[in-house]
């Protein structure tokens, strides 16, 4: 009976971030727990054209490859008016963010996540925000060490955009023009992990380390969206 | 007497042909091998002249800037990480001397070739001549329809540059990576649209534009893989891209990138080579 009570609870903490499958009612999964199905990595980004994403007990992760190279994880189809539903664990020292309406090469509105830093801030990444916003509440309801639930609606061409942490709303903003290039509407949604390191010194000195610590990861579980009018 | 003054005559001459006939077989190697500089084709593509060499490809000697918010114990992780992913690259010989286009195909260029546009940076999405910004908007295949429709026009040996071609030309003779103050020289990148060709400072042999404003499609098949291997993949399921685009970084506007498409569409393009036969 020990044994049983044993490898339950050695089980149980091996599967502690596993995807719950818990999704908002009226959404649909776009990750299905097992593989990268459904999404791609960018070869054409500046943060790098070959990250290490993965999936491990049903959560995507996320680190630099080779050292100091970051990338991206884009959904393979493009999303225009949308609700998104995350989970997030982050590490302390590393930067990425969830980009909404992006192109291939990785131009998009960004939901940051940075610790310590400016995580839920709503910034641009290749673009310019003619507005922006900050999580100025973030951490009454952040979880430290801990699954976070982020919730993004995003709608309009000119883009209104609300998030909420863990149920409770950050911000509401609505950009004074489309801000993105070529005045797209739709785009991707894509997982960052920053860069840090240049092909060689000649270049300059890169990223400050704590941009994407040696050995950090981002994990992502139970992906899903609500597509909108 | 007589018979030595024909001796000596007999032997003046024979130096003197020696020196006329070295000095001849000079003349007819610098004739032989003797290109122009620039050249310009019919519809006013102008291309340089590229001398055949070598160069270090793939080399990677990644950073590691530590700054007050990293431990020391980090920063030592961080470097045994940078060491044991760095890599040496490889030696890469260009046995062919080559023509590159001193810059990327424009939209006016296209239009004369194939009587249509389908660049998106074009009308009132531009300031200026969109005649004068690169075509974009085009496939792999597209790139290779409008080459094939340039060399039945000019009858000539145009194609697109093999990735070592390109990197060879944009290099021009650098041993290392570009620096970022170069690069913000050289390269049109984190603006918004494409720019009109030729706006940057030229690289040193005088091309422009081979880093930012669009991505430049290139022969090879992408391996998938951080750098080009030494003989490019016969197959694949995307084609190599080169050079970053307006929106680019100063991280991946360096000739050192190993891209590959889809990209964004709007965002490549392409410059040509044209072989000597």
């Amino acid at each position: 009976m020990k044994i049983f009570v044993l490898l339950f609870m050695v089980t149980t903490a091996i599967n502690v971030d596993a995807q719950t499958g818990k999704i908002p009612e009226g959404f649909t999964s776009i990750f299905n727990g097992k593989n990268l199905k459904g999404w791609h990595i960018s070869r054409s980004t500046h943060q790098g054209t070959t990250p290490n994403f993965y999936v491990e007990n049903g959560v995507v992760i996320a680190n630099e490859n080779p050292y100091g190279q970051g990338g991206l994880l884009m959904t393979d189809k493009q999303y225009k008016n949308f609700e998104l539903y995350i989970e997030v664990k982050i590490d302390s020292f590393a930067n990425g963010g969830i980009f909404l309406r992006s192109n291939e090469g990785g131009a998009a509105y960004q939901v940051e996540l940075v610790l310590p830093g400016a995580t839920g801030d709503f910034i641009g990444e290749r673009i310019q925000l003619s507005k922006g916003a900050k999580a100025t509440d973030r951490q009454k309801v952040w979880k430290a060490n801990d699954w976070n639930s982020f919730r993004i609606r995003m709608v309009g061409d000119t883009p209104h955009v609300t998030l909420w942490i863990n149920d409770v709303q950050m911000w509401d903003v609505t950009e004074t023009k489309n801000d993105m290039i070529a005045q797209a509407t739709e785009g991707m949604i894509a997982l960052q992990c920053h860069w840090t390191a240049l092909y060689s010194p000649a270049a300059g000195n890169g990223m400050p380390l704590s941009s994407w610590q040696p050995g950090a990861t981002h994990r992502y579980r139970n992906i899903a969206i609500k597509k909108l009018n | 007497m007589m018979r030595n003054i024909y001796r000596y005559t007999a032997l003046i001459l024979f130096f003197e042909s020696c020196i006329l006939f070295s000095n001849a077989q000079s003349i007819d190697k610098e004739n032989t091998n003797a290109q122009d500089s620039v050249f310009t084709n019919s519809i006013g593509m102008k291309f340089i002249f590229i001398q055949p060499g070598s160069m270090i490809v793939g080399k990677f000697q990644p950073t590691v800037y530590k700054t007050s918010q990293s431990s020391d114990s980090v920063y030592r992780v961080a470097l045994e990480m940078a060491k044991h992913d760095a890599m040496p690259g490889f030696e890469v010989i260009i046995k062919q001397p080559y023509y590159i286009g001193q810059f990327e195909v424009t939209q006016g260029q296209w239009e004369k070739i194939m009587g249509t546009n389908p660049s998106f940076f074009k009308g009132d999405k531009v300031k200026d001549d969109a005649g004068q910004h690169p075509v974009e908007n085009v496939s792999w295949n597209d790139a290779r329809q409008f080459i094939k429709k340039l060399n039945e026009v000019e009858k000539a040996a145009y194609r697109l540059p093999s990735e070592f071609e390109w990197e060879y030309a944009a290099r021009a003779g650098a041993k290392d990576d570009i620096s970022w103050n170069d690069i913000r020289k050289t390269a049109v990148i984190a603006t918004t649209t494409t720019s009109i060709i030729g706006k940057k400072q030229p690289k040193a042999l005088g091309l422009y534009d081979m880093l930012g404003n669009v991505w430049e499609w290139v022969q090879d098949y992408y391996n998938e893989k951080i750098f080009a291997d030494p003989v490019p993949p016969k197959k694949g399921k995307e084609h190599v891209l080169k050079g970053a685009s307006f929106y680019g970084d100063v991280k991946n506007a360096t000739y050192m990138t190993h891209a590959a498409g889809p990209a964004s569409k709007y965002d490549v393009g392409f410059r040509v080579v044209m072989e000597i036969k």
